[in-house]
């Protein structure tokens, strides 16, 4: 057992990452199933890249500005979704759609020029969550921490503009896959709150299992993971109900 | 009575002191480290079929630099993208950037290409200068003797084999080069066309010069424009070959040494690639390659 923690314990910051990111994500998760917007993440998440790469580009490479300018484009995006969503009810999930195309497709060419990139879209995309240390969560520990108590005590107002914030931050931290697997999986199988939490807990936990046994990237196993998580919790349902029936 | 037997038994077998953790960045030190010091366990983090400047976090990278006691990478910036965030995470005291476990190659030797001031428009170029220093016999013999030298401090108790496996390295790679030299003779003076520049000090050891490289910047893949601007430029010239590695994409070698009625020729370039499983096959491979390419 001691030896497994002397092998093992420089997993302890990725997972509480990940543990972090269960937490938020699955409530907002909740909020995204329910007004059925799906997709909003990766928009949001593809905009907030693009925030970063335009800053990248301009030459302010990492800090507080880098930070600013993917808020900023992500709020933006946001903004307009939540105009939209009020204008054209029918049409949100296209014009969701149609944002991120176009947002991912500006990447491309903004970075068309870019020695490293098909490393920064594969970042971005699947995320390094192993290489997290505790220096890159507490930030976002904070940052979820406020989010969470201005979204309960508001009586869950403001969505598009808390929605962004995380969204920003965990993107660059886990990568986008893996954000949108935990915003909506755990959510999907069960509308109960700490269901939800709880099968999104697993899904990490079975994920960097997984990754550590078969030594693959942490982030796609954790995917693949929290969706057997999910199907599981489901299935288990679903045998109680027939045998229940019989 | 069976116990004590089997205690005794116990006794009896030798006491082997556990191996050697050797980490290896790219495959040219794994089989450096494994000519100097063979019953080591070495694991190199790169294959010669991946391109080193980028690699997907795995657990084991992780595992293997927490066991690692000596660590040979490239350097002079090119593993800065996965390295440092490896040495953090592992957190090994062993081969942090002050101790003798941690060794850059590229950076004790002297280097081509070095620039002064770089910017980000300019690809990815290393200020350091070019850091492929591996493919130049004479600085790769410098830096089997450095290594020599860290695998004594940092395991003392081995000197003198690691002192004799040098010698025996040195004895036969001297020889090598020799004949190397003699073989490419026909080489000298030669131009090539190259995908990245990574063959610069292969090249400036046997004399050959590069005319263009298929990338239009250092570490951007090359368009359709600029492989025909290159095939305008290069038009009536003679040229040897357009040279890729086993981790570059070959189509548009392929393509632009039709346009100029040449031979687009893989080179191993790091050994575990076909038909190179050690350093003296990988030269032996390259340099009778470029011979047929002729």
């Amino acid at each position: 057992m001691l030896d497994l923690w002397e092998h093992y314990h420089w997993l302890t910051p990725p997972f509480v990452a990940g543990l972090l990111v269960v937490v938020t994500h699955v409530v907002f998760g909740q909020e995204v199933l329910r007004r059925g917007i799906i997709f909003i993440d990766l928009t949001i998440a593809q905009m907030a890249a693009l925030g970063v790469i335009v800053a990248v580009l301009l030459g302010l490479d990492g800090g507080w500005l880098t930070q600013a300018f993917a808020v900023g484009a992500a709020f933006i995006a946001s903004l307009g979704l939540s105009w939209s969503e009020k204008r054209y009810p029918q049409k949100q999930e296209a014009i969701i759609g149609s944002l991120y195309v176009v947002a991912a497709s500006l990447v491309l060419l903004l970075l068309a020029k870019d020695p490293h990139a098909s490393e920064q879209i594969n970042r971005l995309l699947a995320g390094q969550i192993l290489w997290l240390g505790w220096q890159d969560i507490w930030p976002v520990a904070l940052l979820y921490a406020a989010v969470l108590a201005v979204w309960f005590m508001s009586g869950q107002r403001g969505f598009y503009l808390l929605f962004s914030l995380v969204v920003t931050s965990s993107v660059q931290m886990i990568g986008l896959y893996l954000v949108f697997a935990t915003l909506v999986l755990p959510s999907l199988a069960s509308k109960r709150l700490p269901v939800a939490w709880t099968i999104g807990a697993l899904g990490y936990l079975l994920g960097f299992t997984a990754s550590v046994q078969l030594d693959m990237p942490a982030g796609p196993a954790v995917v693949v993971a929290l969706a057997v998580s999910a199907l599981g919790y489901n299935g288990v349902l679903t045998v109680r109900r027939l045998t229940s029936n019989v | 009575m069976k116990r004590n037997l089997f205690a005794l038994a116990l006794l009896l077998i030798p006491a082997t002191a556990p191996a050697l953790n050797i980490f290896a960045c790219e495959p040219e030190w794994a089989a450096l480290a494994k000519e100097l010091a063979p019953e080591a366990k070495i694991y190199s983090a790169t294959t010669a079929y991946q391109d080193p400047h980028y690699i997907e976090a795995r657990p084991s990278l992780v595992a293997k630099a927490r066991q690692a006691d000596l660590l040979i990478c490239t350097g002079a910036e090119m593993e800065v993208g996965w390295l440092p965030v490896l040495l953090r995470q592992g957190g090994n005291p062993r081969i942090q950037a002050d101790q003798p476990g941690h060794l850059m190659a590229a950076e004790h030797v002297e280097r081509l290409e070095v620039l002064g001031k770089v910017s980000r428009s300019m690809g990815d170029v290393h200020a350091a200068g070019n850091p492929h220093v591996h493919l130049d016999p004479h600085r790769l013999l410098l830096i089997a003797e450095l290594s020599r030298d860290r695998l004594i401090q940092v395991d003392p108790d081995n000197a003198e084999q690691y002192r004799q496996r040098f010698l025996d390295f040195a004895a036969r790679w001297a020889s090598a080069i020799e004949k190397w030299e003699q073989q490419a003779q026909p080489l000298k003076g030669l131009e090539y066309v190259s995908y990245h520049k990574n063959f610069s000090y292969f090249a400036d050891w046997l004399g050959l010069t590069r005319l263009a490289t298929l990338e239009p910047k250092p570490g951007i893949p090359p368009s359709a424009k600029h492989v025909q601007k290159l095939h305008g430029e290069l038009e009536g010239r003679a040229v040897l070959a357009v040279l890729t590695t086993a981790a570059q994409p070959t189509k548009n070698a392929e393509r632009l040494a039709k346009k100029l009625d040449t031979t687009a020729v893989v080179l191993p370039f790091s050994p575990g690639a076909e038909g190179a499983d050690d350093l003296f096959a990988l030269f032996q491979v390259s340099i009778d390659r470029l011979l047929a390419a002729q």
